[in-house]
């Protein structure tokens, strides 16, 4: 209830609210209340929650990180270094993110929601809520990004692979926050790509099938070869196998259907109200196979 | 639970007020300030009719807490018409009846007016993909993207006129 004795039309219900200015202050925040703290940035996961659904902010203290100096995308020596906070629409307003090998990113980030929400939106929101379909997690498991995180005992690096521990569910301890993602240069000459079958019921609803790809090439055949897929398993998760099929091989139409074929195969969808489990089987072998496609045409463009 | 102290400037008035943690930026317009052109359509950021101006970028109000918005600069459809002029995409909504219920309409307009302020030519593919937020049941979408479009080239004639 509201002073005004007004019902709010949906009663969240948070314990406190709390604006650290800066990485100590936030991590001590994170300490005391441990599993009832709760950061937030963007908000745009974490608010429309609704009473009687899954409700994970109730009773928790928020821990606002937007006051921290955390959006900041800035190039450094080893790679491009994004801060937790920055918003979408501002990583996507970022030049280099335009060019050839960054196009499976940009090209999520187009994707993610609207335009509306991106203004508010996080790229560290995006990867901590951990959803299965998160959008950006794609891209930056081809572009092998390292996630820099901080806690008590000062920061440390997990590889995005290793970030994703089950639906819903990332790496961070509970007093552990993430600072910042670290995506490594690519050579020029690389091919990537990011594709996102959606139910087109509005925009905003979540990826049925969503896919990312990455390829360099030496003469006719693949030297590094990344496949990622979201929404088809419990995490978003690398293909290693199918990687391995077209690694050293011309991708010819036929080693790359094969490949497709073996990273759907690799995936372990759920039926549930936005698509069946067999359905998104079949659309991973053809996002997979456009994407790759799309790989090896900008590598040759 | 402890309230916390917020200051927002909306449509030029400072307020000052304690909000609880959980209180969002939608409730406070409409219920503390009074500014019921803000609608609550969905609750969860798929209808847009919420979409508000904040520090110059459409955000939806629905998906913000009022914590968040502290010292934030705030536009609602209420401060967007000067005296008793409305504003060219307030004229442009209804000389081209892109309004039907109207509970979408506030929201469609701030969302075409922070596209405007940041880019005023804009293209129809820009329009859509501002709108894309924005949820409309009866009207459909045609005539609110032809009204962006009028309001646009008028705001850039008078400007140059």
């Amino acid at each position: 209830m509201s002073e005004r004795g007004y019902k709010m039309s949906i009663a969240l219900k948070f314990e406190g609210y709390h604006r650290p200015a800066n990485v100590d202050q936030a991590v001590k925040i994170l300490t005391k209340y441990g599993n009832n703290a709760q950061v937030i940035a963007g908000g745009t996961d974490i608010l429309p929650r609704r009473p009687g659904g899954n409700n994970a902010g109730n009773g928790k203290h928020l821990v606002d990180i937007v006051h921290m100096g955390l959006d900041y995308i800035r190039e450094e020596k080893n790679g491009i270094y994004i801060a937790a906070a920055a918003t979408i629409n501002s990583i996507g307003a970022f030049p280099l993110f335009s060019q050839t090998p960054y196009l499976a990113l940009s090209e999520a980030l187009a994707c993610h929601s609207t335009r509306t929400i991106r203004n508010r939106a996080t790229i560290g929101g995006n990867l901590c809520n951990a959803s299965p379909c998160a959008d950006l997690a794609l891209p930056l498991l081809v572009l092998g990004a390292r996630l820099i995180v901080a806690g008590p005992e000062g920061n440390r690096q997990i590889p995005i692979q290793d970030f994703y521990v089950g639906t819903n569910l990332c790496a961070l301890d509970s007093n552990e926050m993430l600072l910042e993602i670290c995506i490594p240069f690519c050579e020029e000459k690389t091919g990537t790509s990011f594709l996102k079958l959606g139910r087109q019921q509005t925009v905003i609803d979540m990826a049925l099938v969503n896919v990312a790809t990455f390829l360099t090439m030496e003469g006719q055949c693949c030297v590094t070869v990344r496949i990622a897929l979201g929404s088809v398993g419990p995490v978003p998760f690398r293909a290693k196998k199918a990687e391995s099929m077209l690694t050293g091989k011309r991708p010819d139409k036929k080693t790359i259907q094969l490949a497709a074929e073996a990273a759907a195969e690799a995936s372990a969808p759920l039926d549930d109200i936005r698509a069946t489990a067999a359905y998104r089987k079949k659309m991973a072998v053809i996002l997979v196979r456009q994407a790759l496609e799309n790989s090896v045409r900008r590598y040759q463009a | 639970m402890k309230k916390i102290d917020i200051k927002l400037t909306v449509n030029g008035e400072q307020h000052e007020m304690a909000v609880a943690p959980g209180e969002r930026l939608l409730d406070v317009l409409r219920e503390r300030l009074g500014l019921t052109g803000t609608k609550e359509g969905c609750g969860e950021g798929e209808c847009g009719a919420c979409t508000i101006n904040m520090n110059g970028q459409a955000v939806l109000s629905c998906l913000m807490l009022a914590v968040q918005a502290d010292g934030a600069t705030i536009l609602t459809i209420e401060g967007l018409q000067k005296g008793a002029d409305l504003h060219p995409l307030q004229e442009a909504f209804i000389g081209e009846s892109a309004v039907q219920c109207g509970y979408c309409t506030p929201g469609m307009i701030m969302a075409s007016d922070a596209l405007i302020r940041n880019n005023p030519s804009p293209t129809q593919g820009m329009i859509r993909d501002a709108l894309a937020n924005n949820i409309c049941r009866c009207t459909g979408y045609d005539r609110p993207v032809k009204a962006v479009l009028k309001a646009a080239s008028q705001m850039k004639e008078r400007k140059n006129g």
